[in-house]
């Protein structure tokens, strides 16, 4: 402060005769002040987009996830929904863009040999873990074998192509395969290899309650089920384009909360069930459909009774009014499907749709054909949680002398896995290779194939032929929508309606890239 | 002891409130207008001639679901009262006849009963065994069975200590005619005050825990589970929980003002208000009429 500050000038007047006209002043001072501390904390709590920030600190996405990881472990927890916030932390070989088609990641580009049978990777150079590992053509080699080998690995399954991983300097990873597989760049994304850092997956548990890896973000604080705290990774090999320094990332498992969590600034993003939509619109914030493949269906066990009967099956399969679940579930927002994936997607068989059209006549005909009497099967859905899907697909079955009892099941999962269940309901996110998605649904070990080792005649070749197929190939599209047709003789699975992926953020966070059943946060910012 | 209760007024709506909810727990389902279960296409339905409560997120009838509901809940809790009943007073009142070693090791249980709170336990037995309202009621209601014992036991022990019983004893009555005779009269009214309440707590335990979907398993409707379900749906229908709060609150205010009334009436205290009731009722009946003048000076 100079001599001639007028600020200074003033605090050096004679306090005797400042003090007493001094005082209404300073109260009313006070007073604007402790209004103006009311008012801006009104204004934080009330507003869904003053909320957005961080309160004058630097800016932090505060996540309301309903799937909040079970697992941090990549290789544990598999390629199901929570691979969006285990991305976070986790960078992989490749990634989606917009189109769902593979593009670099901690991979700087990839080539395959002539015969297709052995594909190389070309990682970018000098990039460490968030633990300072170097992120080397060694690390990437023990993430493939850490997935296929590991006990408790919930990817082997999705990685029978693989032969062998072998490095070559300290960039390339050569990938051997057991047959021409052109799905890999696909298949090697953020769903099934996201690679940890190998110092720490030399402990897979420790690593299950503390990740390191080389994504956006390093975990700084993580309390099992209920949040973690993640800050900015600097060393990320696209740090320049991640514009926000810290994430909250907080279970939210009642949804009927999370409005008023987003409303009240507590979040400002989050994924939000279909029914909490409207409310999520009149309160102010943006919601939105991220673009995905999800796909709801029932599972039934055709090595069980009565589902060893094929015309029981066909029963069932009429007896689904799909327009129900999307009307009733969906709010608009959702569209029915007969297929693991939603109408118009690339691996979406038109030739397939509308197989088994609603006609409960026909149902009831199948099962006189079949030997039953109305209500004389009696059917045990079990589900993992009280699912209004469950209920549905009750009534609609006892319209046609079909009755089942509901069983909400917290250790649904083991009995399900354990192919020991013979009628549930399950869905999918998708998968960023449609390949994948088709085999986990029908293939012979495929984790949603109730019916396990059952696979629809024919499906293995069809599913081979795409594998043989470049991606970029004509043809593409029309092999693998005849793998599809192929898949879909399943008596396994009976598929009925897609959910949206819908999310509600503050106004303060910028639109997100619409890479298909992706969060990423790639060029997102969150203003103050 | 029915009469005297009775000529309380707070017994008398209680008891009215209470017929009425044990009303609809027999024959709700013969008065529910439609099939609590089946579906229809309006979903989420404001209250219409059709749909008096409107119906529900399946477009279900939401008070054919509340009548058809009130018989789990209901039944829930009072099976917690009797089994907290029959597994507290029985132990409470024996203790004080069976013994040094009978006596120290049913109020050991007694106090590790009461360290466990019944909520979470009901929650653990019920991943364990089943969801089942069964399971869950024999929980709770062993959980808050010492309430019972340690009324029992008490009440007993004062009865036990008294000259009659004591000459009953020298001139060789049996102890269970001595129980039978002279200490359950004496027992009877703290253990009707205690099952009242309990039959309360039993339908907040009951709601709380279908709330939480623990104890049925769906479709079958309960009040709390309706409850659960409507808060999902606030945006839509941001009255529809009012039903099933009101029915919820309703029957815990009507056990909590019959144990209140039982208290009141019972044993010597609740006689002697009574009397001083009856004795004020009196005066102000053959009071001389007071002029219109005279009041007003």
């Amino acid at each position: 402060m100079t001599a001639g500050d007028p600020t200074q000038k003033e605090k050096t007047m004679t306090p005797a005769r400042r003090t007493p006209r001094a005082r209404p002043a300073t109260w009313m001072a006070a007073l604007a002040a402790s209004s103006a501390v009311v008012l801006s904390a009104c204004a934080g709590s009330g507003g869904g987009a003053a909320a957005g920030g961080s309160g004058g600190g630097s800016p932090t996405l505060k996540w309301a996830a309903s799937y909040f990881p079970t697992h941090w472990d990549p290789v544990v927890g598999g390629s199901g929904a929570q691979f969006r916030e285990l991305a976070l932390v986790y960078a992989s070989l490749t990634k989606t863009d917009a189109n769902g088609n593979a593009v670099p990641d901690l991979a700087e580009s990839w080539k395959y040999n002539s015969a297709g049978t052995e594909v190389t990777f070309h990682l970018r150079p000098n990039l460490t873990f968030s633990d300072g590992t170097p992120v080397n053509a060694a690390a990437v080699k023990d993430a493939i074998e850490r997935a296929k080998t590991q006990k408790n690995s919930a990817l082997f399954g999705d990685l029978t192509s693989i032969k062998a991983v072998t490095t070559s300097g300290d960039l390339d990873v050569l990938v051997h395969l057991t047959q021409v597989d052109y799905q890999i760049p696909l298949l090697l994304g953020e769903r099934v290899l996201q690679v940890a850092s190998p110092k720490a997956a030399a402990d897979p548990t420790k690593l299950d309650q503390a990740p390191v890896g080389a994504g956006p973000f390093t975990v700084t604080q993580l309390i099992p089920g209920t949040k973690a705290v993640l800050k900015k990774n600097p060393t990320y090999w696209d740090a320049k384009d991640i514009h926000f320094d810290n994430v909250q990332l907080i279970s939210a498992s009642d949804p009927s909360t999370v409005v008023a969590g987003l409303q009240t600034g507590t979040y400002n993003f989050a994924d939000l069930p279909a029914s909490q939509a409207k409310a999520a619109t009149a309160a102010g914030l943006d919601v939105f459909v991220q673009p995905g493949f999800n796909a709801s269906n029932i599972s039934v066990n055709v090595n069980k009774a009565p589902f060893t009967n094929p015309k029981v099956v066909d029963a069932v399969r009429y007896a689904i009014n799909r327009k129900e679940f999307v009307d009733k579930l969906t709010f608009g927002y959702g569209q029915a499907t007969d297929q693991p994936f939603p109408p118009g997607y690339v691996a979406y068989d038109p030739q397939s749709g509308d197989l088994y059209p609603y006609n409960p006549a026909k149902s009831k005909q199948l099962l006189a054909e079949a030997g039953y009497k109305p209500n004389q099967i009696s059917l045990q859905l079990v589900t993992l949680t009280d699912d209004p899907a469950a209920e549905i697909v009750q009534s609609q079955l006892a319209a046609v002398g079909i009755k089942v009892s509901i069983k909400v099941d917290k250790n649904w999962a083991t009995p399900f896995f354990a192919k020991d269940l013979t009628f549930s309901l399950y869905g999918t996110t998708g998968r960023d290779s449609a390949v994948q998605t088709l085999t986990a649904h029908f293939g012979p070990n495929g984790v949603l194939n109730l019916s396990s080792p059952y696979e629809p005649a024919g499906f293995e070749a069809a599913v081979a032929k795409v594998r043989q197929t470049p991606l970029d190939s004509p043809n593409y599209a029309k092999v693998l929508q005849a793998a599809t047709r192929a898949g879909l003789q399943s008596k396994a699975l009976i598929f009925d309606y897609s959910a949206p992926n819908l999310f509600a953020k503050s106004k303060s966070i910028s639109n997100l890239p619409k890479n298909p059943a992706h969060i990423d946060w790639n060029g997102v910012t969150i203003s103050d | 002891m029915v009469r005297r209760v009775l000529s309380l007024v707070s017994a008398r709506i209680a008891a009215g409130v209470l017929f009425v909810i044990v009303f609809l727990a027999v024959f709700g389902k013969l008065l529910a207008p439609q099939d609590p279960l089946a579906g229809g296409p309006q979903q989420l339905a404001g209250a219409s001639w059709h749909h008096w409560l409107g119906t529900d997120y399946l477009g279900r009838d939401v008070l054919s679901r509340l009548l058809e509901g009130s018989r789990i809940s209901v039944l829930g809790s009072v099976e917690v009262a009797l089994i907290a009943l029959v597994v507290g007073a029985v132990p409470g009142i024996l203790s004080v006849y069976l013994g040094r070693a009978f006596e120290w090791l049913t109020l050991r249980v007694a106090d590790t009963l009461i360290a466990l709170p019944f909520l979470v336990f009901a929650v653990a037995v019920t991943a364990l065994l089943g969801n089942g309202i069964s399971q869950a009621m024999i929980t709770v209601g062993v959980l808050i069975s010492p309430l019972f014992y340690r009324v029992s036991r008490a009440a007993t022990l004062a009865v036990a200590r008294s000259q009659y019983v004591e000459a009953a004893l020298i001139s060789g009555a049996s102890i269970g005619w001595i129980v039978r005779r002279h200490v359950w009269v004496k027992v009877l009214p703290p253990i009707a005050v205690a099952l009242a309440q309990t039959v309360g707590i039993g339908f907040v335990v009951v709601s709380s825990l279908t709330f939480l979907g623990i104890g049925v398993q769906p479709p079958a409707p309960t009040w709390g589970g309706l409850l659960a379900s409507d808060l999902r749906y606030l945006h839509y229908q941001p009255y529809a929980p009012v039903a099933p709060i009101v029915l919820i609150m309703a029957t815990v205010w009507g056990c909590n003002q019959l144990a209140d009334a039982i208290r009141d009436v019972s044993g010597e205290a609740g006689r002697a208000l009574l009397n001083t009731r009856r004795a004020r009722v009196n005066r102000v009946a053959d009071r001389e009429p007071v002029s219109v003048e005279g009041g007003a000076r």
